[in-house]
């Protein structure tokens, strides 16, 4: 009897135990809301190594800030707030007097021209708060002239340490520059930093050009020219400008080209008859193929990037709806379902949204939705808004919005895919029609 | 055996079964009688005195004479109800089927004459249309450069931003003590969602004003000789603030167990669990995150100071889910941050409790703050 009161009152001790032990545990807390604003961040003048380097260290230093701060998503506090200043690329940070003025991040940097005359960039970012180094610092060699590159080569690094994502600085866009009254337009194809900057003619504005499309690699373009009265996809090497016309049958009329991931594959519009379908073409060969074979008008077609299926635009439910098959044709699935029209779809680089042109209630709209059709959310509205382009890391949109009336000028505008950060790229001329290409190497 | 150890040992279990489970056994507090009490006046009580003494009971009572026994009982027999008649109805002929219609001699109607021209609408009266008032189905969200968890108004302009709110402090030249002037403070902007240009209604105010109402009608008598209803004396509920009782439960509690040399106690209460919790948020800015790592659930262990304030060397991932090394790695540098920055003016913990937030656990779920 003793024995089992004893057994008991040890199992009873032991059962109470962990309760005791459980309470000096750590404290559990949950985390589930925080905020969304720019991180702060300061770029001080990059310290230039040698004199022939004097001259880039600010000019690099604001390019940063200006794609940094483009994004949305940092803010720069300017040089007159910097308590300490950056005198030498290799000494200490203070971190007091960054965490005094709530800098978050800081880059620094060092600029010189070597022998050779190749200018040499080389920084560090840092985490204020931690009190660490984010990453390892880079150095960067190019040409003088590349000096921009340089710079927004060093933007996307800081991007992507910072976000966890690719970023988009060194990248190109392809457009059509517009001049001239509405009624008689000259349009000819341009192609330009992302940011506005460095702007040179691919052709000359003889005849209209429309829709210029980048290849996956960015070394070529596609776009519909109407040269010969009737408009014919033509394929336009960007480094030497020399260019040649797709093979079609005679006849017809082909438009709305876009490469497959592949770079070898072209998808396009072709009309017959009055009746326009999708085919796909490779462009070494020259063989072509026929995607789609219904009455009702089939266009834009998008390639998703693993290449395996297509999205395009088609009236045969009776208003344009956007459509998803296989790349190599069959069975279409309707994926818009919202009140309006829907149009020139393109499949995010990532693969998880489709971007498209709405028109619903009088009233132009680009939005986004996955790419099942679902979480469709409208990102502007305006009176014209068409012709969306992702950027290389799919978190920007790039696209073309006309103003109202007989003045109206095209401009390209960009937004972030939450819809915040919609700001107009500033170009000399009008511009529509862009195409953004890949990062460049 | 030993009868006195079975008897101890008897009482012991039964003391600590009652210790464990006693609280089941518990009774409720006897109920106690409550009597109502009117405090009246002496001029009250002199009236009482002076009414009218109670009317005399009455003696006698007539009371109804009892049958008599040599009474006739009442006859109670009825003759039975005849039966009712009932004529069955007598039945009709079948009816002679209806003449077959001569169709040889109908005409087909004239066609109507359909005109192609539409027919005029009547356009109704503006002022219909006006009685309509055109507002918008859902307040329109105000849009601010900032998303947090609560909509912050726009700060005064020449006020500082900063997390927490302070009056600003100028010098008094009358006062004795002499306070230190400080600028006014107020938290930044802030709205509880992405506006999105798409979502920004173009007007907010309505375009057509309402029409204005009639001329109430003369109100009718029986209206005005309704008795208004007595408003009913509201209730009032004692006040039990949770966290006062949590508060001195734990103060009682704590006494108990301040045996021990250093600082110890019970566990936080909800309330300053909350206060933590917002205090890390309002410093969590997952505005420059990847969707990958918005994605990313990160626990993350911190020790603490007694003074409240997070041993930075400390802050480490225990666990990431949901996305991949990359957006482990920037969410959980997200949370260093947020742990750091808003802990550098120590977190306001009680430091009688200091031994449960010694060391503590935060997992960041953005999961609310993907689209929002």
């Amino acid at each position: 009897m003793m024995r089992m009161l004893a057994t008991l009152l040890m199992a009873l001790s032991l059962w109470a135990l962990p309760a005791v032990a459980q309470s000096n545990g750590p404290l559990r807390i949950e985390i589930t809301e925080g905020v969304i604003e720019p991180l702060p961040y300061a770029v001080p003048d990059f310290v230039s190594d040698n004199s022939a380097g004097a001259d880039f260290g600010r000019r690099i230093a604001r390019v940063i800030a200006s794609d940094l701060s483009g994004t949305g998503l940092f803010r720069e506090i300017p040089n007159e707030a910097h308590i300490s200043q950056i005198t030498s690329f290799e000494s200490p940070v203070q971190y007091a007097d960054w965490k005094a003025i709530n800098a978050q991040a800081l880059i620094t940097g060092a600029v010189s021209v070597d022998n050779a005359g190749k200018l040499v960039v080389r920084f560090r970012i840092y985490d204020v708060f931690s009190g660490q180094e984010l990453g390892s610092g880079l150095q960067f060699v190019g040409t003088q002239e590349g000096w921009r590159r340089m710079a927004h080569k060093v933007a996307d690094q800081v991007y992507t340490r910072i976000t966890g994502e690719g970023g988009y600085f060194d990248s190109r866009v392809v457009f059509v520059g517009e001049s001239g009254p509405k009624d008689k337009r000259a349009k000819r194809l341009a192609i330009m930093d992302y940011d506005g900057a460095n702007v040179s003619y691919l052709t000359d504005s003889s005849s209209i050009v429309l829709a210029p499309r980048f290849s996956p690699t960015g070394d070529r373009v596609l776009y519909t020219s109407y040269e010969t009265g009737f408009p014919r996809i033509y394929v336009l090497d960007v480094a030497s400008v020399g260019r040649r016309a797709l093979e079609t049958q005679p006849g017809t009329m082909s438009f709305a080209p876009r490469f497959g991931p592949d770079g070898r594959t072209v998808v396009y519009s072709l009309t017959q008859n009055g009746n326009s379908d999708i085919f796909r073409m490779d462009i070494n060969s020259g063989a072509s193929a026929r995607l789609t074979d219904a009455p009702s008008i089939e266009t834009a077609p998008s390639f998703s990037p693993d290449g395996s299926q297509i999205v395009f635009e088609s009236d045969r439910s009776g208003t344009p709806q956007l459509y998803v098959m296989s790349a190599n044709g069959g069975e279409a699935r309707r994926i818009s379902f919202g009140q309006g029209r829907y149009g020139t779809p393109v499949w995010s680089p990532r693969g998880d949204l489709i971007a498209f042109t709405k028109q619903s209630k009088g009233r132009f709209h680009i939005g986004v939705m996955r790419t099942d059709g679902s979480e469709e959310r409208l990102l502007t509205a305006s009176f014209l808004d068409e012709g969306p382009t992702w950027a290389p890391n799919g978190r920007v949109i790039m696209f073309t919005r006309e103003t109202q009336g007989p003045q109206g000028q095209a401009s390209l505008y960009s937004v972030d895919i939450t819809g915040r950060n919609l700001k107009q790229v500033q170009t000399s001329t009008g511009a529509s029609d862009p195409s953004w290409s890949p990062l460049q190497n | 055996m030993n009868t006195g150890q079975i008897i101890s040992g008897a009482g012991h279990l039964a003391l600590i079964g009652w210790a464990l489970i006693g609280g089941v056994f518990r009774s409720d507090p006897l109920p106690f009688e409550v009597t109502e009490v009117t405090a009246i006046s002496t001029e009250e009580y002199a009236a009482l005195l002076a009414r009218d003494s109670a009317p005399e009971a009455v003696a006698s009572v007539d009371t109804p004479e009892p049958p008599a026994p040599g009474d006739l009982a009442p006859d109670l027999s009825s003759a039975a109800d005849a039966p009712p008649e009932v004529t069955q109805p007598e039945a009709n002929d079948s009816p002679p089927p209806d003449a077959v219609p001569d169709v040889s001699q109908m005409t087909p109607p004239d066609p109507a004459e359909v005109t192609d021209a539409p027919p005029v609408l009547e356009v109704p009266q503006e002022d219909m249309a006006a009685m309509v008032p055109e507002v918008s189905p859902r307040p329109n969200p105000r849009p601010a450069p900032r998303v947090a968890p609560e909509a912050v108004a726009p700060p005064e302009p020449d006020v500082r931003i900063d997390d927490v709110a302070n009056p600003e402090v100028a010098p008094d030249q009358g006062a004795e003590v002499v306070e230190e002037p400080a600028e006014a403070t107020a938290p930044e902007e802030a709205a509880t969602e992405i506006v999105t240009e798409a979502e920004k209604l173009e007007q907010a105010a309505p375009s057509v004003s309402m029409r204005p109402k009639a001329r109430p009608a003369r109100a009718t008598e029986a209206a005005q000789e309704a008795p208004k209803p007595a408003p009913e004396p509201s209730r009032q509920k004692p006040a039990t603030d949770k966290s006062a009782v949590n508060d001195a439960l734990a103060a009682a509690l704590g006494g108990a167990q301040q045996n021990n040399d250093r600082p110890s106690g019970p566990p936080l209460t909800s309330g300053e669990k909350d206060a933590l919790r917002l205090a890390v948020q309002q410093c969590w800015n997952v505005g420059s995150l990847s969707s990958d790592a918005l994605r990313t659930t990160v626990v993350v262990a911190v020790s603490m100071g007694e003074d409240g304030k997070p041993n930075n060397g400390s802050i480490r991932m225990l666990s990431a889910s949901g996305g991949g090394d990359t957006a482990a790695k920037q969410a959980f540098e997200a949370a260093r941050r947020a742990i750091i920055r808003c802990g550098a003016r120590g977190f306001d913990l009680p430091v009688e409790k200091y031994d449960s937030w010694r060391d503590i656990e935060m997992t960041f779920n953005p999961e609310k703050m993907r689209i929002k």
